[in-house]
């Protein structure tokens, strides 16, 4: 059992609520972690592709700058995305 | 979420009572759904820039409106095919 506690930071002596609420942080954290994983690999991915076609021997600044707007055009896109799917969940059109 | 993630979040839970559980539980399931709800919008966004905006030159940080309306269609037509795929499958069961 003092495995599993510690996974979660979870000490013996802690309050019921304090490890209800280390529980809870510890799995938002997670699923946090895993989302921000995600979103960089997608757009190390998908802007790499786009913004240096022919790698040269460094990320030229042209290339850099492509990049960040990229980066952050990529992440819009994936609100547009999100709601787009949040309206139709609502619609019941699924 | 990882599955390794949630098999050990289960484990956890086993230190708390049933009431505790029980809102533990619920608070697992929603997150789950969340993940469920994220996962898909990267795998949708993926294929929605490649469709929408990969050909075209990343002159700014934000989609333009006819980027825009692109990832909206891209989404809504994307369900509309799996709900006509999902019903081709039902009838050809019968």
């Amino acid at each position: 059992m003092s495995n599993i506690g510690s996974i979660f930071g979870i000490g013996s002596n802690a309050s019921k609520e304090e490890r209800k609420q280390a529980f809870i942080q510890t799995i938002q954290q997670q699923h946090n972690l895993e989302h921000a994983r995600m979103l960089i690999q997608s757009i190390n991915e998908n802007c790499y592709e786009k913004c240096v076609p022919k790698p040269g021997s460094s990320l030229a600044r042209a290339e850099d700058d492509c990049v960040k707007n990229c980066a952050m055009k990529y992440m819009a896109a994936w609100n547009v995305v999100s709601q787009s799917l949040v309206g139709r969940i609502k619609e019941g059109g699924l | 979420m990882s599955a390794a993630g949630f098999d050990a979040a289960q484990a956890a839970m086993a230190d708390f009572n049933e009431n505790d559980r029980k809102e533990l539980q619920q608070f697992l399931e929603n997150e789950e759904q969340k993940a469920k709800f994220q996962q898909n919008v990267h795998n949708l966004t993926a294929m929605c820039w490649t469709k929408c905006i990969a050909a075209n030159k990343i002159s700014g940080p934000t989609p333009d409106s006819a980027e825009q309306t692109c990832l909206q269609n891209c989404v809504n037509r994307f369900l509309d095919t799996q709900k006509s795929v999902i019903t081709l499958l039902e009838q050809s069961q019968r």
